[in-house]
C-alpha cells in the first residue's frame, strides 16, 4: 500500500481503459454485425471519450490527441451526419486497434507505430472532414479538431477542487451574457462518485451564479430510493467571459448522467438574477398550486426531507443557493390530485421501476469489485486446508469405530458438504470468462486477413464461459498461434473460394463450451481441410513416419502435431515460423489439456482443445508404489493393465517392453526409477498404467496397486524446496500426508542428467536409468 | 543469518539452543518459526539422504533436514521424542529434524567466540561461532547451507524447465 495515490489512480485508469477499449470493440462489432441501436453507437462513443478524459488528466498527449480524432468521427456518426456503413465501420474497428495500441503504450512506456497511428489519424480526419457538417461540431463542443488543438484538462489531484482552466473564450464582446440553466442529475451521476455541489461550485466560478435546488421529483416517503437522485437545481448565470460551451465543459464529465439544458438570453439584462423559483421551474409550481393543501399530511413530512435535504446542500455548496423549500412540491401526481392516491402512487412506483430499468438497461455492466488477486489465492489456499481437515477429521471419526448413522458421522457428511460448496464458489472467484482472450481475436483476424489478402468473418460462441484465471492466461499463445494456422493454412484465398464454389468470405469460428467438468474450445474454419496427401508426403520426406506405413486418415492428421512438421512451402510472415502445432500441442499439455483435430477435405477443420477448469486441482489416480503413495494425472493415462506372463519381454540387459495389443510400449518401474527400490517385483504381481507423453509417445509404468481416482488440490515443492526430477508437484491426502504428484513424461525418458547420480543414491541406479533412456 | 547478525551487532539476540547427539548447537530465534514433533515424512526421490522428505505444514509442503545427517553426525532414527524446528531460510521454510530443544539464550554479541580453525569443512559451513554457557559449549550455527546446493541438481530444474513448457 505504499503505492503512490496518482500511480495507484494511473492503473486503475488503465484498468478502465481495458475495459472501454473492449465496450468499444464489442460496440463496433455489433454495429459491423448490423445492430443500429443507438445506445450502442452512444457506449462506443463514450468509451472513447472517457478514455480521453482520462488521458487528458494524465497529460497523455498522443492518447488524447488520437482519441480526440476517433471521438469527433464517432461523434458525427452518433449524430448521424456519417453513416455507419460497413467500410467505415472497418476503418472505426483498425482505429480502435489503433487506440489499443496508444493506450498500452502509454501505460509500458512503449512506443506506438507513429506511421500507423498518423495515417489512422487522417483517414478519420478525412472521414469527418469529407462527410460532417464540421462547423457545427466546431461550435457545439468548442474544440477544433481541423487544426488538431486539444488541451488536455490537467487535474490537480491533491486538490480535488479543479482548477479548469476557462477553454479558449470565443465570445467578440465583453457584454454580460445571462445563462439560463437547468440541471437534473440522474443517479448514474451519483454512482460514478460525481458531485453536484462541486459541479455547481465550478460553475460559479464562470460568474455570478443563482441556483435555485428544485425538489419538485422528491416522492413521497415510502417512496423515496435514498440512492436515487430526485433533485435538480435551475441555474442563472451572468457571466463576461464564459460562453455556452464553458459552461456546457463543467458539465463534461457528467454528460449522460444528468438532463441539461443550457439557454442564453437574447438580452442581458439584470432580470436574470431576480428570477423566481416559480419563473424557472413553471411546471413544478403548477403542481404546488394543485397540491397546496389537499395533501398536507404528506406535505409535513416532505417539508422536512426538503429540510433536510436543504441543509446538506447548503452544507455542499459555497455558491448562492436559495433552498426552495416553500414553493415546490412534488409533482408526483400522488400528491397532486388527491382523489386516488392510492392508484397513483402504485403508477409512480411502476414508473420509478421502469426508470430503473431504463437505467440498468443502460449500464448493463455487471457490477464488480477489485480485488487483490493474492487475497483471492490466499483464500483459495486456505480452502484447500480446510477440505484436507475435513477429510482428516472424517477419516479419525471412521478409524474411532462411530457408526455412519451417528450423529457426529452425519454432521461430518453435512459439513463435507458445505465444504466442498465453499471450494466451488471459491474457485468460482478466480474464474474468469474466456472473453478476455477471445476478445483479442478478432484484431488479430483482421490484421492476418490484411497480410495474407483473404476475407475473413470471425464467429464467436461462448465467450462468457467461465475457466480459471490461470488457464486463461496461458491460453492466449496457443489461440493465436491456431487462429494463425486456421487463417494461413486453412482458409482459401477468396478466388479459390469462388472456384470451390464456396462464398469468398472464409468463415473461422472460436467456441467455448462447458463439458464434464472441463472446458472445451473449438476452433473451426469452412476452408479446404488438412491436405492429407500432402501431410504424408512431407511426413515421410521428413522421416517422421516410414514410406509404407499404412496410416489411418486421423493418424495423417495428427502427423501436424509432430514436432518439427511444418506444412507451409514458404515461410510466411504469419505462421510457419519453424514452430508449429508442437508447440500448441505442448503448451496445452502444459495446461493439463488434450487437443484433437476433425477435418473434411474441402469443408475445413475442426481443432478441439480440452481444458481442466482450473490449474489449483488435478484429476489423478491414486497408486501405491513401494510403501510410497503417489499421484498420476489422469490426463495422462491412457488405460490400466494387469501384465499377464508371457505379455512382458526383457529388450537388452535391463529394460523391459510389454506388448499391448499389437505394439510394445516400454515397461518402467516407477518404484525403480523414483529410486524407491532397488530391484523390480515381477510385472505380474502389480499393474501397469499405459501413458501417453507430451509428444505421443506411450509406455507402461509398473505400480504395485491402485487406490482410486481422486481430484487433489496441487501444492508446490518449489515454494519451499526445489524442483524434484521425475516430480511434478506434490498434494495433501485425507490422512494428511504429502504424496508426490507423477511427472509422467520426466519418468518415461529418463534423460542421465535428469536423475544425477547422489553419492548415497542405490548403487545400481546409473544402471537403470540408462538402457531406459536407450528404449524411450 | 549473516545479516541479522550484522544488524544486531552490539545487541543483545536470543538464540534457541538445541541437541544433536552429545553436541549442543543454536540459531537465531528470529529465524525460527515454531517447534513441532516428529511426523512421519514422504521421502522425495533423487535426493541426498539428509533431506527426510516433506511433511504437510498447515497446507504447505515442509522439506525436513536432518540436521544431524547434514553435519556429519550420522543419520537419526526419527522418534515421537525428535523434534522439528520451522525456520525461515532465505524466502523459504524448512523443518529442521533436532533431538531436542534445550533453551533460550539471550547473549551479546561480544560473547560470540570465533570458531576455532579446525581442519573440517563441515564446521567451517556451518558454524558461525562458539557460546560458552555454565561449562557447556554451544555452536551457533548458518542455517545457510542447509538444503542441497544448487548446483547439485541443476539437472532438476531441467526437468522443471519441460514441465513449465
Amino acid at each position: 500500500m505504499a503505492m503512490d495515490p496518482l500511480a495507484a489512480i494511473k492503473v486503475t485508469f488503465f484498468q478502465e481503459c481495458e475495459e472501454q477499449l473492449s465496450e468499444l470493440e464489442s460496440g463496433l462489432l455489433a454495429m459491423e454485425a448490423g445492430d443500429t441501436d443507438s445506445e450502442i453507437v452512444n457506449a462506443v462513443f463514450r468509451a472513447v471519450h472517457s478514455i480521453k478524459g482520462g488521458a487528458g488528466a494524465f497529460s497523455l498527449e498522443n492518447l488524447v490527441r488520437f482519441s480526440h480524432v476517433f471521438e469527433t468521427a464517432l461523434d458525427l456518426i452518433r449524430g448521424g451526419d456519417i453513416p455507419a456503413d460497413q467500410d467505415t465501420l472497418k476503418l472505426l474497428l483498425r482505429s480502435a486497434d489503433v487506440l489499443a495500441d496508444h493506450v498500452r503504450a502509454a501505460r509500458d512506456g512503449g512506443s506506438v507505430d507513429e506511421g500507423r497511428s498518423h495515417a489512422m489519424a487522417e483517414e478519420l480526419e478525412a472521414l469527418a472532414a469529407g462527410n460532417g457538417p464540421a462547423v457545427a461540431v466546431d461550435e457545439d463542443t468548442g474544440e477544433g479538431f481541423a487544426d488538431f488543438e486539444f488541451k488536455p484538462v490537467l487535474i490537480q489531484l491533491d486538490d480535488v477542487v479543479a482548477e479548469l482552466p476557462v477553454l479558449p473564450t470565443v465570445d467578440e464582446t465583453q457584454k454580460v451574457k445571462t445563462f439560463n440553466i437547468r440541471f437534473y442529475p440522474q443517479v448514474g451521476l451519483y454512482q460514478k462518485a460525481n458531485e453536484s455541489g462541486l459541479l455547481l461550485r465550478e460553475l460559479a466560478r464562470l460568474g455570478d451564479m443563482t441556483a435555485t435546488l428544485d425538489p419538485s421529483g422528491l416522492p413521497l416517503f415510502d417512496l423515496l430510493n435514498p440512492e436515487d437522485a430526485y433533485i435538480g437545481w435551475t441555474i442563472v448565470l451572468r457571466s463576461e467571459t464564459a460562453d455556452e460551451a464553458a459552461v456546457r465543459e463543467v458539465f463534461e464529465w457528467v454528460e449522460g448522467d444528468c438532463f441539461l439544458e443550457v439557454a442564453e438570453e437574447a438580452e442581458s439584462t439584470g432580470l436574470a438574477s431576480d428570477v423566481s423559483p416559480e419563473d424557472a421551474s413553471d411546471d413544478s409550481s403548477d403542481a404546488a398550486l394543485h397540491a397546496s393543501g389537499s395533501t398536507s399530511d404528506d406535505f409535513d413530512v416532505l417539508a422536512l426531507i426538503r429540510q433536510a435535504q436543504g441543509a446538506e446542500q447548503a452544507m455542499a455548496e459555497p455558491a448562492p443557493v436559495k433552498p426552495a423549500v416553500a414553493t415546490a412540491t412534488p409533482k408526483v401526481d400522488a400528491v397532486a390530485t388527491a382523489a386516488a392516491p392510492k392508484v397513483d402512487a402504485g403508477k409512480s412506483r411502476e414508473a420509478a421501476l421502469d426508470a430503473k430499468a431504463q437505467a440498468s438497461a443502460r449500464d448493463a455492466s455487471p457490477q464488480t469489485i477489485r480485488v487483490d488477486l493474492e487475497r483471492v489465492d490466499r483464500l483459495i489456499d486456505l480452502v484447500g486446508e480446510l477440505v484436507i481437515n475435513q477429510a482428516m477429521l472424517a477419516q479419525r471419526v471412521g478409524e474411532a469405530g462411530l457408526q455412519r448413522a451417528s450423529s457426529v458421522a452425519v454432521g461430518l457428511d453435512d459439513l463435507e458438504q458445505l465444504t466442498r460448496e465453499i471450494q466451488d464458489s471459491v474457485m468460482a472467484i478466480r474464474a474468469q470468462p474466456v472473453k478476455s482472450v477471445f476478445q483479442r481475436m478478432p484484431r488479430l483476424v483482421r490484421e492476418i486477413a490484411m497480410m495474407t489478402g483473404k476475407e475473413v468473418r470471425l464467429l464467436m460462441e461462448g465467450e462468457g464461459t467461465e475457466v480459471d484465471k490461470t488457464v486463461i492466461e496461458r491460453l492466449s499463445d496457443p489461440l493465436t498461434h491456431m487462429i494463425r494456422n486456421a487463417i494461413d493454412h486453412g482458409l482459401e484465398t477468396p478466388a479459390d473460394r469462388i472456384a470451390a464454389g464456396k462464398a469468398p468470405e472464409g468463415v473461422v469460428k472460436l467456441a467455448a463450451l462447458h463439458r464434464s467438468g472441463r472446458i472445451v474450445i473449438e476452433i473451426t474454419d469452412d476452408g479446404r481441410g488438412i491436405n492429407r496427401p500432402k501431410v504424408r508426403q512431407i511426413a515421410i520426406d521428413k522421416g517422421l513416419v516410414a514410406p509404407d506405413a499404412n496410416l489411418t486418415d486421423d493418424e495423417i492428421d495428427n502427423l501436424i502435431f509432430m514436432p518439427g512438421f511444418s506444412t507451409a512451402t514458404s515461410v510466411s510472415d504469419i505462421s510457419g515460423r519453424g514452430v508449429g502445432m508442437d508447440v500448441v500441442r505442448r503448451s496445452i499439455a502444459s495446461l493439463g489439456g488434450r487437443i484433437t483435430i476433425s477435418s473434411r477435405p474441402g469443408q475445413g477443420s475442426t481443432f478441439t482443445l480440452s481444458l481442466p477448469l482450473t490449474l489449483a486441482v488435478l484429476d489423478g489416480m491414486v497408486v501405491t508404489v513401494a510403501g510410497q503413495t503417489l499421484v498420476a494425472p489422469l490426463t495422462a493415462i491412457i488405460e490400466s493393465l494387469q501384465p499377464k506372463v508371457g505379455e512382458v519381454r526383457s529388450l537388452g540387459p535391463n529394460a523391459q517392453v510389454i506388448a499391448i495389443r499389437d505394439t510394445h510400449v516400454p515397461l518402467i518401474d516407477i518404484g525403480r526409477t523414483l529410486g524407491y527400490r532397488l530391484t523390480s517385483p515381477p510385472p505380474t504381481e502389480g499393474v501397469a498404467l499405459l501413458v501417453e507423453g507430451e509428444g505421443g509417445a506411450r509406455a507402461a509404468l509398473m505400480v504395485d496397486a491402485i487406490q482410486g481416482q481422486r481430484q487433489v488440490v496441487i501444492k508446490s515443492l518449489e515454494a519451499n524446496y526445489r524442483p524434484v526430477p521425475g516430480i511434478a508437484a506434490a498434494t495433501i491426502l485425507g490422512d494428511g500426508r504429502v504424496a508426490l504428484i507423477l511427472d509422467v513424461d520426466a519418468v518415461m525418458v529418463p534423460r542421465p542428467h535428469d536423475f544425477p547420480v547422489l553419492s548415497d543414491g542405490p548403487d545400481d541406479l546409473a544402471n537403470s536409468i540408462l538402457p531406459l533412456a536407450q528404449a524411450g | 543469518m549473516n545479516d541479522i547478525a550484522q544488524s544486531h551487532a552490539g545487541e543483545r539476540r536470543e538464540l534457541i539452543s538445541f541437541r544433536i547427539g552429545d553436541q549442543e548447537f543454536c540459531v537465531d530465534i528470529m529465524s525460527v518459526r515454531e517447534i513441532r514433533g516428529w511426523t512421519p515424512a514422504t521421502p522425495l526421490p533423487q535426493t541426498p539422504g539428509y533431506v527426510k522428505g516433506v511433511i504437510n505444514l498447515r497446507g504447505a509442503v515442509l522439506p525436513i533436514v536432518d540436521l544431524s545427517a547434514r553435519m556429519g553426525l550420522g543419520m537419526s532414527e526419527p522418534s515421537a521424542r525428535h523434534v522439528i524446528i520451522v525456520t525461515r531460510i532465505a524466502e523459504q521454510q524448512v523443518g529442521l529434524l533436532v533431538d531436542a530443544v534445550c533453551d533460550i539464550i539471550t547473549v551479546d554479541d561480544e560473547t560470540v567466540q570465533q570458531t576455532p580453525d579446525v581442519a573440517c569443512e563441515t564446521v567451517k559451513t556451518f558454524v558461525q561461532g562458539l557460546l560458552a554457557m555454565d561449562g557447556r559449549m554451544i555452536s551457533l550455527i548458518s542455517l545457510d547451507h542447509v538444503l542441497p546446493e544448487r548446483d547439485l541438481d541443476g539437472a532438476g530444474e531441467h526437468s522443471a524447465s519441460i514441465l513449465a513448457a
